[in-house]
């Protein structure tokens, strides 16, 4: 149990850590945020990816490996024990941890104690009343650590084999699904405003299909409605509503003919078509417009009352300038006018298959009831034994609630008008 | 519904206010008359402060549990609810006078806190916040008893014989129960907070553990628990050993609960 203790703590300090230092960042950032120094040290401990570290792993695969032998080792004892507990032979040579003398109705105890009706048996020529109880509750412990060896079992693989992809763009692009030969169609995407203009729901309305190959079974085509909290699960993927952001129609004429008309989103490149080191970058979207003095621009509302389209031009990797252009003006670059117009929410769906969450849960649960049986499933034993003067002694046994053991056994007693003579097992 | 609240909020912080007050009388004087009049007044201001949360909860017209004011209150009231239970189960009113500062601590945090109801933002429209929210509650409330239980347990080892400690505090081992059945209900409740959080969070976010600061706080405040409860059994630890994991693990607990928000901002970060 000590080395338990230790993994557990050295678990404690790993999660404080990796919580402390801002994980996923470069070297300079951690040398411009603490110090060139520090900034070795976190990259050496790899401190900068603390939970998917080689020693975080190995202090997780340790206590996996702990709980495994504990439940392996613990077995046979909690066998032998959970059915010595409900054998009334064994009661004779337990240590009680309370008891009470002198009693001359002994079944009258055991109601008062809440236990079920005792029986009766005869060792080495002894009259014993046993009852007992919740002996399930032995196992509370088992299962729990059955539970949590699930937990990180199902995180763990899950974390090995899930397969992560992200799709965006605005109603009526189709985009493939990473490798996984399938295309996802956005048929419409809606964010619902309340009157405050804060967001009530993202809801997204896509088809995911791929090319029929031959003759299958399966349906090439399946539609889903997607929001936040309401994800939907297509081909054995799960599809979520995951984020949104501002796209617009670029166009882009030379020397005025139309060249090039595209949807691109706020955050994206545009290289001209026939001039590739040229590049419109669309930096961000601003539907109701405002240049604020010493705030620089901004939107007032999420209305689209005055769009206003933030861009960058590059040449060669150059910066030539950057601006806001509103709806209907146009940057006019030697041969090429480019404009913004029919800006529209794009919608950023993240698509998941992960086989071992189930698993995952299934600990989750397990544990809770393992935490159930331990903390409120409490086993207890309470037999009774003949003395010589014809009077009876009642013996209980709860080691988790001795402290609280003596106290009932004296109100059983007191309840139903029984002398106490005292002695308590030194046990209790 | 709000007005009714707010004045209802005032009310219950004057009465816990009032309680503690008597409670320390009762430390001062020791009358248990006075005790008595303390868990009164503490039991009412409950059954005020619960009515204060449905008010708020039908003046929202959601489950009152969403930002830091609303949270602070309701752990306010978890903490009031726990230890009266504890109170009452046990006879032991000197856990009241040590759990009322605390409670009035939690509920003046409250009273700073703005008090404005906005609207949910998606993520949080679902039906998994009541269950997320209210058993971290309850747990919380029950650490926070725990708390109180060790360091009455450490305190108890100071105690003069015949003393007030000696003859108004159970002994050490009933103590040590008291506390244990505490973190108990507290550990029960976070695991249930943990399983209902990262099952949210698989439906809003895609993943349902991705170690955010308040998830990895809330794992820190589990194991420290866990802790706990493997040295209690532990020959040569248990007693004094553990009651001080038991207050490591609150102050744990109220990092994660209001030091995660302020110095480590994530997903969870809700104003």
């Amino acid at each position: 149990m000590t080395f338990a203790v230790i993994l557990l703590v050295l678990l404690v300090v790993a999660c404080a850590v990796g919580s402390f230092v801002k994980q996923g960042q470069t070297f300079d950032w951690y040398a411009a945020s603490y110090s060139e120094t520090a900034a070795a040290w976190i990259m050496a401990l790899r401190l900068n990816d603390t939970f998917h570290s080689w020693w975080f792993i190995a202090i997780t695969a340790f206590l996996c490996g702990n709980l495994l032998l504990c439940n392996v080792f613990r077995l046979g004892t909690l066998i032998r024990r959970t059915k010595s507990f409900g054998d009334a032979g064994n009661a004779a040579k337990r240590a009680a941890d309370a008891s009470v003398s002198g009693v001359s109705d002994p079944e009258s105890v055991f109601a008062a104690l809440r236990m079920p009706k005792p029986q009766q048996s005869e060792t080495d020529g002894i009259k014993i009343l046993y009852s007992s109880k919740h002996r399930i509750g032995l196992w509370g412990a088992w299962v729990c650590h059955i539970g949590i060896l699930l937990l990180i079992l199902g995180f763990g693989l899950g974390q090995m084999t899930k397969q992560e992809y992200s799709v965006y763009g605005v109603p009526g692009q189709t985009r493939p699904i990473g490798d996984t030969g399938l295309f996802l169609s956005i048929n419409d995407f809606r964010i619902d405003l309340r009157d405050d203009d804060t967001v009530e729901q993202y809801t997204a309305d896509v088809t995911v299909w791929r090319v029929p190959q031959g003759s299958t079974t399966e349906p090439d085509e399946q539609r889903a409605v997607i929001s936040v909290n309401h994800p939907g699960r297509m081909f054995g993927m799960t599809f979520y509503q995951n984020a949104t952001g501002w796209a617009a129609k670029v166009d882009v004429t030379k020397s005025g003919e139309p060249l090039q008309s595209e949807i691109v989103c706020a955050g994206e490149y545009l290289p001209i078509a026939d001039k590739k080191e040229l590049v419109v970058y669309f930096n961000a979207f601003y539907p109701d417009y405002a240049l604020v003095p010493g705030e620089g621009p901004k939107t007032v509302s999420g209305r689209l009352n005055r769009p206003a389209y933030l861009y960058s031009v590059y040449y060669l990797g150059e910066l030539l300038g950057m601006n806001a252009l509103t709806q209907g003006e146009t940057i006019t670059i030697d041969d090429y006018e480019v404009s913004f117009s029919e800006p529209q929410n794009y919608t950023l769906i993240q698509i998941k298959r992960d086989a071992f969450t189930s698993v995952a849960f299934a600990g989750g649960v397990v544990t809770m009831i393992g935490l159930l049986l331990a903390f409120y499933i409490l086993p207890q034993s309470v037999w009774a034994m003949p003395a010589e003067d014809g009077t009876w002694t009642v013996y209980a046994e709860s080691k988790k609630r001795r402290a609280m053991l003596r106290d009932e056994l004296e109100r059983a007693v007191s309840a139903t008008k029984l002398k106490i003579t005292g002695e308590t097992d030194a046990q209790g | 519904m709000l007005r009714v609240e707010n004045t209802l909020f005032t009310i219950v912080m004057l009465l816990y206010f009032a309680a503690m007050i008597l409670y320390f009388v009762f430390i001062a004087v020791k009358k248990n008359p006075i005790a008595k009049a303390a868990v009164i007044l503490q039991t009412a201001g409950l059954v005020l402060h619960t009515a204060a949360l449905i008010c708020r909860g039908i003046g929202a017209g959601r489950l009152p549990l969403t930002n830091q004011y609303e949270f602070a209150t309701a752990f306010a009231w978890g903490l009031c609810l726990v230890s009266l239970i504890f109170v009452y189960r046990f006879r032991f009113p000197v856990l009241g006078a040590f759990a009322a500062p605390i409670i009035f601590l939690v509920i003046g945090y409250a009273a700073m806190q703005s008090k404005d109801v906005h609207e949910l933002m998606p993520a949080l429209k679902s039906n998994w916040l009541g269950f997320h929210v209210s058993t971290a509650i309850i747990a919380y409330g029950s650490f926070g008893v725990s708390f109180v239980l060790s360091i009455l347990f450490l305190l108890r080892d100071k105690a003069k014989e015949g003393g007030f400690f000696d003859t108004h505090i159970p002994s050490r081992e009933k103590l040590d129960l008291i506390s244990y059945r505490s973190v108990a209900l507290g550990l029960l409740f976070l695991t249930f907070t943990i399983i209902t959080g990262a099952i949210w969070a698989e439906r809003a976010w895609g993943s349902y553990w991705s170690w955010d600061p308040k998830e990895t706080w809330s794992l820190v405040t589990w194991i420290i628990f866990a802790i706990y409860l493997h040295l209690r059994i532990r020959r040569g630890w248990h007693g004094k050993a553990a009651a001080i994991f038991a207050v490591i693990g609150f102050v744990c607990m109220i990092f994660t609960y209001i030091g995660v928000n302020t110095f480590l901002p994530g997903v969870h970060s809700y104003r």
